[in-house]
């Protein structure tokens, strides 16, 4: 059994900021599920906000080592997928705000 | 799935030289205007010489250095290989410079320097055409690229004729195909391949999503058939082949205006930066030479030619290159200089990078002077034109100095790519 929970993970990989908008992969809302096993591997599934990202390889490679960073956590996979793609409501509020997109 | 690769992203020591010489040759290509006559006519052979310091040395030399960085990104594959862009910049350079010599001084030395510039841009197609090969997802940026190089090597076996034919005494009749050449390039080459990477660019800047792609698919084929059909006019001598192909270029033009609308209401990003305000005298630039365009299918003036054509090359294509400078610039920096510390110590964000007051001074003189020049020429007032040139040369100078200023960004922190590899 794992103790480490979705939230501590969130929270590492929440030190992630895409560095064109400024703000991290969590409150951009790209960052879909975490799931972590019984041996404490945690399994996280992401999109980027656009697939010609030139910054793709980077930014899941960032993703994965934050995630390696939490206490606990014995490695790190990460999924890129398109579905649902990302789109501007999927981000928190400070980000819509900041954007100006609310 | 796909990944950009670190080893798809050129090394910043490739790239660096194209924005700085184009920058170099943007920034004398507007001082030169000083000492151009908007009396003399568009195929007077300054004129021709200035158009092509102006669109080989600054438009092409950007287009093809941000091609090195975007090519991966539009086609989703690595270069074929990379390492000929090494050879592509120092024949463009020599090549541009002899080719103006020659319209300028020597016409002997024309088919020389077209002969360099032929060699810059069989090596840039050549790289390109085996890189588009290896594309998995054929998507319509994909297919305007390739569409945009197919009409350059026509152009360019055109445009090595036409010298050959000035400065070697070749039997052609330059008058006559110096209208395709510049269709093949401005509308083949040029638009095309702006319409194929917009649509990656700015809902990737603009984080659009969501949008109806049909217009600028419209856009794409009349473009495509409308260069054609302008070549077959030329080939055939029937002059109404010919205007009827320039009048669907400007339909197409339209649709690709009305998509950049479509996309800039679905934008979530609304800050007015300076890369959203360059977009937006870009294209409203774009939409005065539309105007001004389709008034010459019907008015022979050659006013209007000259503003038409100053609205397109010195506000549309200037402003969208010297905007996306702004982009991509400080990424290729921060990718170089900054990738390798993410995790390891505080790293700039990429507008951070920016020399803010300069960039706006740049703007500013930069429209001023494009209103004003533009309107010099469409009265023809020589004061009001080089008014208008005065204002740009003092933006070209901010736009020079904003350039080096983004590439020395960091630059005493001296890490290498190879030895911290992320």
């Amino acid at each position: 059994m794992c103790n480490v929970t979705k939230e501590q993970v969130l929270d590492s990989i929440s030190t992630v900021i895409d560095p064109e908008v400024g703000f991290n992969m969590v409150e951009l809302g790209l960052i879909y599920g975490v799931d972590i096993d019984d041996d404490c591997n945690a399994k996280v599934t992401m999109t980027l906000s656009t697939r010609a990202c030139p910054m793709h390889q980077m930014l899941e490679q960032w993703v994965r080592e934050a995630a390696e960073r939490t206490e606990g956590i014995n490695e790190a996979t990460v999924e890129v997928v398109w579905e649902p793609a990302w789109n501007v409501t999927m981000a928190a509020d400070n980000v819509k705000q900041a954007l100006g997109a609310m | 799935m796909f990944n950009i690769s670190r080893d798809f992203a050129p090394p910043i020591k490739m790239i660096e030289p194209f924005f700085v010489i184009g920058s170099i040759f943007y920034a004398l290509g507007v001082l030169f205007l000083l000492f151009l006559d908007p009396a003399s006519g568009h195929v007077d052979l300054v004129t021709v010489g200035w158009a092509h310091w102006f669109l080989l040395g600054f438009v092409m030399m950007i287009i093809f250095g941000a091609m090195a960085q975007l090519i991966p990104v539009v086609v989703e594959v690595g270069h074929f290989s990379v390492d000929l862009y090494y050879i592509i910049w120092p024949s463009l350079l020599v090549g541009t410079l002899t080719m103006v010599a020659g319209f300028w001084w020597i016409p002997d030395v024309l088919a020389y320097g077209g002969l360099l510039v032929l060699v810059a841009m069989v090596t840039f197609l050549f790289e390109t055409f085996l890189t588009l090969k290896k594309a998995e997802r054929i998507t319509l940026s994909v297919k305007s690229v390739m569409w945009a190089n197919i009409f350059l090597t026509v152009a360019i076996v055109i445009g090595f004729l036409m010298a050959l034919a000035i400065g070697e005494g070749v039997v052609l009749d330059v008058a006559k195909w110096l209208g395709a050449h510049a269709v093949l390039v401005l509308g083949g080459f040029v638009t095309l391949t702006i319409m194929g990477l917009s649509l990656i660019l700015l809902p990737m800047f603009g984080l659009s999503h969501g949008f109806d792609e049909t217009p600028i698919t419209r856009a794409y084929q009349l473009m495509v058939g409308a260069v054609i059909a302008y070549v077959v006019g030329t080939l055939i001598d029937w002059n109404w082949v010919r205007w009827l192909s320039l009048a669907v270029a400007f339909v197409s033009v339209g649709f690709y205006g009305y998509q950049i609308w479509i996309i800039y209401q679905t934008r979530a990003r609304k800050a007015h930066d300076i890369y959203a305000k360059t977009m937006y005298v870009g294209y409203g630039s774009l939409a005065v030479a539309l105007i001004l365009g389709i008034v010459t299918l019907f008015v022979s003036s050659e006013q209007v030619i000259l503003a038409a054509a100053w609205f397109l090359i010195l506000g549309f294509f200037s402003y969208l290159i010297n905007g996306h400078l702004y982009k991509i610039v400080p990424f290729l920096v921060w990718f170089e200089r900054y990738s390798p510390l993410v995790g390891k110590q505080k790293v700039p964000m990429l507008n951070d990078m920016l020399p803010e007051r300069r960039a706006e001074w740049q703007f500013w003189f930069t429209s001023a002077g494009l209103v004003v020049g533009g309107i010099g020429l469409l009265f023809g007032s020589s004061s009001l034109f080089h008014g208008g040139v005065t204002l740009m040369v003092v933006g070209a100078g901010f736009m020079l100095s904003s350039v080096l200023s983004m590439l020395s960004y960091g630059k005493e922190l001296n890490i290498s790519r190879t030895e911290n590899n992320v």
